[in-house]
């Protein structure tokens, strides 16, 4: 899913569903104080030196955005907590009949049994009681039982979240530098062939969902060529197999999942940082050192590139909350054993806990992960940091 | 079209560059993005509206034995149940229409009432609504969908009404600062100060200054909206009797041999390639606009 897209050059047009763009936003997320007038909310946030403040204030200042950020973190997390909470009992219909729907074999159900399972659960007692027990359970890290396999729905998750964490941190180091490469090649010969080509393959790419995608890569060359497995994350038994192979094993297994999921992350990369490179390209720095007779390779990457970096960084934090969404949809195409191959067999058999227990981790993480990109930002921008 | 309005010269300059482009800055070249762009949407339309005439099977009801090869009666075949998986596809075309537009709509309705009305306005509502919408756009989105969709069971219009929901934080945003800008600048101001009343300054001011960026919005969320339906019917989330394209991929993929029989290129390939091409169409279509609408680039240009 192309749940970030980022037109060339645009903090200002900005975030889009739930992923937010690194620049524009400090200054509203810093809560706590209230900008006098309207700020015209285009460029970056307090990008203008004014007159030099006294440290004190400034630190004051800092101090009174940074407790902000985590307040809002805070909110957020909440918020999340609760909606995990009251969601399930807002919609239509009701656990105990999706229950008893689920395995019924064998069993007739009557009204007793649903007044039992209604106590087993807690589903009886008052709204605020049930919150206050989700509560508790939840301090104690306690997401409840999954109602198939009536194992504890944390290990589960904790079963398969290494394999997403592996498809993912793989996924973004190699969509970095893919896209830093290309970003900074497309930006410094900007409009020439190269870079047009690069642009449209890249963002046409980013369009291809990942199901259509993946499945095509499987088809060529899982099943017409052989070459990979066709799903999994290893072969069944390769507890035998020595670790080297092992290695091999799980490598041939995450390729074609990590060639999907970069497809996706690169094309976001690639169009900040060559986004950051055009913008760099009419610096003063960039003549002087061309005076200085500065070899162009030298001027490319240690001098413009650099100081087109700094988005990128930011972008790749927010990018791996991007692709905790994202593995949801690829991991079923290939049937990673991961946490979105898991949602999606708790959606198949309508496994409540196991669902929201899924949707808490990956949106805690997708929100913890932005916020560690807001304050890195914050922290490496000068700009945003006064 | 209101690119007229923006400056035609840097309009050029993005679509085609070059410098002896500017000498004829009258007329903006069309971008070939925006001709490919509404030429497939076009088509999808079309499709999307003579369904019924396109083919003679109900995509839901079963005319033919299961797993058919392609034919002159069902020229992609039939699927599990016996259903013919043309009829689906040009069917699943209007599903697509629809979510795209019911979501776009609701998102760009919602931005105008919590980015550009309080804007205006100003003061506390400006601030708390804002406030509002920062913390919407920090909820993940597609999860949120997911946990949705599954407690909304069969139905389909919630799952197309939270598309809609959450378009709305971004391009409130987006809105705002538009808006902002417009009112900062002043003119706004002037005109009243002239006896313009509320409605001239509407059809002056706002509606030029806010209105491609409104296009924009709706585009990209349309776009959006599309890819996101069918990737949640593609996980088994919506009306499991209803006609989507993600729903054909999520039967398809389901076979367990569906890789090793032709049966891929009649099933998967179409239903895939037509999201593909229906996002890619919006995309086109935004990214086109984009350029000619966004008064930062037209600014720093």
């Amino acid at each position: 899913m192309n749940d970030h897209r980022e037109p060339p050059g645009s903090e200002a047009v900005g975030p889009r569903s739930g992923v937010r763009s690194p620049p524009g936003e400090p200054d509203q997320v810093g809560g706590g104080v209230l900008q006098p007038g309207p700020e015209t909310a285009v460029g970056t946030a307090g990008g203008v030196e004014g007159a030099p403040r006294p440290p004190d204030q400034g630190r004051r200042r800092r101090r009174r955005r940074w407790a902000g950020a985590a307040l809002s973190y805070a909110v957020t997390i909440f918020a999340l907590i609760t909606l995990n909470f009251l969601l399930p009992r807002a919609m239509p219909g009701d656990p105990i009949d999706a229950l008893l729907a689920q395995g019924s074999s064998g069993f007739v159900f009557g009204e007793e049994a649903r007044a039992q399972l209604e106590e087993y659960y807690g589903l009886d007692r008052s709204l605020a009681a049930q919150y206050g027990q989700y509560l508790t359970g939840l301090a104690r890290g306690d997401l409840g039982r999954s109602i198939v396999t009536n194992t504890p729905v944390w290990d589960e998750l904790a079963r398969r979240l290494p394999w997403t964490l592996l498809l993912i941190g793989s996924a973004a180091a190699v969509s970095t530098v893919v896209g830093l490469v290309a970003g900074v090649h497309s930006g410094w010969r900007r409009d020439r062939p190269m870079d047009r080509a690069l642009m449209t393959v890249l963002l046409a790419l980013r369009e291809f969902p990942p199901y259509l995608l993946g499945s095509l890569l499987l088809y060529v060359f899982a099943v017409k060529l052989g070459w990979l497995p066709l799903f999994g994350a290893e072969t069944p038994f390769s507890g035998a197999f020595g670790p080297v192979e092992r290695v091999i094993d799980v490598g041939r297994h995450l390729l074609l999942p990590l060639l999907v999921l970069s497809v996706g992350l690169t094309a976001g990369n690639y169009l900040i940082m060559r986004a950051g490179m055009v913008g760099e390209l009419g610096s003063d720095y960039l003549l002087l050192g061309r005076a200085k007779g500065l070899r162009e390779r030298r001027l490319k990457y240690r001098y413009v590139a650099r100081n087109a970096l700094l988005p990128l960084v930011s972008l790749t934090a927010i990018q791996l909350g991007f692709a905790l969404t994202a593995v949801v949809l690829i991991e079923r195409v290939f049937s990673y054993p991961g946490l979105g191959r898991l949602l999606f067999e708790a959606i198949a058999v309508r496994d409540y806990p196991t669902i929201q227990g899924a949707f808490l981790l990956i949106s805690v993480g997708v929100v913890t992960i932005n916020a560690v990109a807001d304050a890195l930002y914050r922290r490496l921008d000068p700009r945003t940091a006064s | 079209m209101s690119a007229q309005t923006s400056a035609p010269a840097e309009v050029t300059r993005e679509v085609e560059p070059g410098p002896d482009q500017d000498t004829e800055p009258e007329r903006p070249r069309r971008s070939p993005l925006l001709v490919i762009g509404l030429s497939l949407l076009a088509l999808v339309l079309i499709v999307a509206l003579s369904a019924s005439l396109l083919t003679p099977h109900d995509p839901r009801a079963i005319s033919g034995p299961a797993l058919q090869e392609p034919s002159a009666g069902h020229p992609l075949g039939t699927d599990v149940p016996g259903r013919d998986i043309f009829a689906q596809l040009v069917f699943g075309a209007r599903t697509s229409l629809i979510v795209a537009a019911v979501a776009a709509l609701l998102a760009m309705a919602g931005a105008l009432l919590f980015g550009v009305l309080p804007a205006l306005v100003g003061g506390p509502a400006d601030s708390v609504s804002n406030r509002l919408m920062v913390f919407l756009l920090a909820l993940p989105g597609l999860p949120l969908l997911v946990l949705v969709g599954s407690l909304a069971g069969e139905s389909h219009l919630v799952v197309i009404l939270l598309i809609g929901f959450l378009g709305v934080a971004p391009n409130a945003r987006i809105l705002r600062s538009q808006t902002l800008t417009l009112v900062q600048r002043g003119f706004i101001g002037a005109s009243q100060g002239f006896g313009g009343g509320p409605l001239y300054v509407l059809r002056r001011h706002l509606v030029p200054g806010l209105g491609p960026l409104i296009v924009v919005g709706f585009v990209n969320w349309a776009g959006l909206a599309v890819a996101l339906e069918a990737g949640l019917a593609f996980l088994g989330l919506g009306d499991p009797s209803g006609i989507s394209w993600g729903l054909m991929l999520n039967r398809a993929l389901a076979q367990p041999s569906i890789y090793f029989s032709p049966m891929w290129t009649w099933w998967v390939l179409p239903a895939g390639l037509a999201v593909t091409l229906t996002v890619l169409a919006f995309t086109f279509v935004g990214v086109a606009l984009e350029p000619s609408f966004n008064p930062r680039w037209l600014r720093s240009s």
